[in-house]
């Protein structure tokens, strides 16, 4: 590739503001001496220019400026109830798949998986992680990063529960498992959302244990197949298992489902979880999933 | 360090900043006046009643445009209809057409004629010219607001402007055509 059709290739992204730089002074220091790529930039400059100086294209009233006022002067976490609108029910959801087991294994899974870190830190994937298993770190790292909002807030299994009704294609059905279980709260839900995943939406469910954020995304099995990592076969389920930018991911399927769950949770706290756990009823179940 | 967000005031006042970008987003998305202002209302009564709240004004305006696109995908989907966005990212080759003298044509353009043009953008096409271009977002940032890689952002914005300089040229051209033919 001569000098020129590469300046040109990054050109767009010179006007964008996406170079570094030192990408931005060496496009800058040959536009300085190539006439025919500077004539170029200037006609791209120009279009630009053009498109960036028709906004904005709309403009708010001043009725809606005043009725979003108010709402903000009145905003607080009292104001989660969205206002009722024109929406129309969606059919009832397609398949009807009981979650029963996911909050349940989401406390089950996590020392397992620090556990294998912890006594094989350098052990290699054997296989690339799925994209899913990608999907969910990724999404993940963004809503602690505050780039993925949740759109419901609620420490309430059945809310969330309602929440995915007529949203997604399968029903997520969060038992209350602490409370159930009548063990310690070890950890909290915090919210649920939706994201996008093969042209179709997956149930994100956040949670937070110690103060570090757990999340747990569902979605059909039809949409999602587990695959890659580190196989762990337990009782009738397989699971795989992956660190991905430095976060521990699980996924696995199960009665229709696939999930994925992701954390960052450090040595200690699984420990912790490990030794409440040890006792409980999901003894046989847990056991195959340890190290060997 | 403290999030001063946390403050309603301080919060209601520098999220009301966005509301004109917003409202225009509104538009993009659902073409509509009356559903464009419910979007917004929506949008604003999610963003004061999410605890979450960025930490600084350089995330607010994204995050707000990421509430308004998911609350937006909701809606559509209680209503039984997915966006129209398929499709675009794969369907044409990116034109970057540098060689072409468009813009000796898009001079002489009104700023109305590239409003039209970006109004008679398809969809997903309109939603990525607004987010960067009338709105200034980053890739990334654009990334996040419409949940997918940077790299469909570059690929998609790609194709928008080489639409976009296609239906201006289109438009500037033509009344050149008609007063030749006239003459």
């Amino acid at each position: 590739m001569t000098k020129c059709e590469d300046i040109r290739g990054r050109l767009t992204l010179y006007l964008d503001g996406e170079l570094q730089s030192y990408e931005r002074a060496t496009v800058e220091a040959h536009l300085s001496e190539c006439e025919s790529c500077a004539a170029i930039f200037a006609r791209e400059l120009s279009f630009l220019n053009a498109v960036r100086e028709s906004g904005p294209l709309h403009v708010a009233s001043p009725e809606m400026r005043a009725k979003v006022q108010e709402i903000l002067t009145q905003g607080s976490a009292e104001r989660a109830q969205l206002p009722a609108s024109s929406r129309t029910v969606r059919s009832q959801s397609r398949v009807s798949w009981l979650v029963a087991i996911a909050t349940g294994l989401l406390v089950l899974l996590l020392p397992v998986v620090v556990w294998r870190i912890v006594r094989e830190p350098e052990t290699p994937s054997t296989t690339r992680p799925s994209s899913f298993a990608l999907m969910a770190a990724d999404a993940h790292l963004r809503h602690v990063r505050g780039q993925l909002p949740l759109e419901m807030e609620s420490s309430s299994p059945r809310d969330v529960s309602t929440w995915f009704a007529n949203k997604v294609d399968f029903s997520v059905k969060l038992p209350n498992y602490q409370e159930s279980s009548g063990q310690e709260k070890l950890y909290t839900l915090e919210g649920a959302r939706l994201v996008g995943f093969e042209k179709d939406y997956a149930a994100y469910v956040a949670y937070r244990m110690k103060e570090r954020p757990i999340t747990l995304v569902i979605t059909s099995d039809s949409v999602a197949k587990p695959s890659g990592g580190e196989e762990i076969a337990a009782g009738k389920l397989m699971f795989h298992y992956n660190a991905i930018d430095g976060l521990k991911v699980l996924t696995w399927s199960d009665r229709g489902l696939t999930y994925a769950l992701v954390s960052d949770l450090d040595e200690r706290g699984q420990q912790s979880c490990i030794v409440c756990h040890e006792g409980a009823k999901d003894q046989d179940f847990i056991k195959p999933l340890k190290p060997h | 360090m403290m999030n001063r967000f946390k403050n309603n005031a301080v919060f209601g006042q520098a999220a009301l900043e966005h509301i004109d970008a917003l409202y225009g987003y509104a538009m993009t998305l659902t073409r509509d006046t009356s559903e464009a202002e419910d979007l917004v209302q929506e949008t604003y009564v999610r963003a004061a009643a999410a605890a979450n709240r960025p930490d600084s004004d350089s995330n607010l305006k994204g995050w707000l445009f990421v509430i308004m696109r998911n609350a937006w995908l909701n809606q559509l989907r209680h209503q039984n209809s997915g966006p129209q966005f398929v499709d675009l990212d794969t369907n044409e080759p990116i034109t970057e057409n540098q060689e072409n003298p468009h813009v000796v044509y898009l001079r002489k353009l009104e700023q109305t004629q590239v409003r039209e043009a970006i109004q008679s953008l398809p969809d997903a096409y309109r939603e990525i010219i607004v987010l960067r271009d009338i709105e200034g977002f980053s890739y990334h940032e654009i990334a996040s607001v419409l949940d997918c890689p940077a790299g469909t952002v570059m690929s998609r914005l790609g194709r928008a402007r080489g639409k976009l300089r296609k239906l201006l040229h289109r438009s500037s051209v033509k009344p050149l055509a008609m007063s030749k033919r006239s003459s």
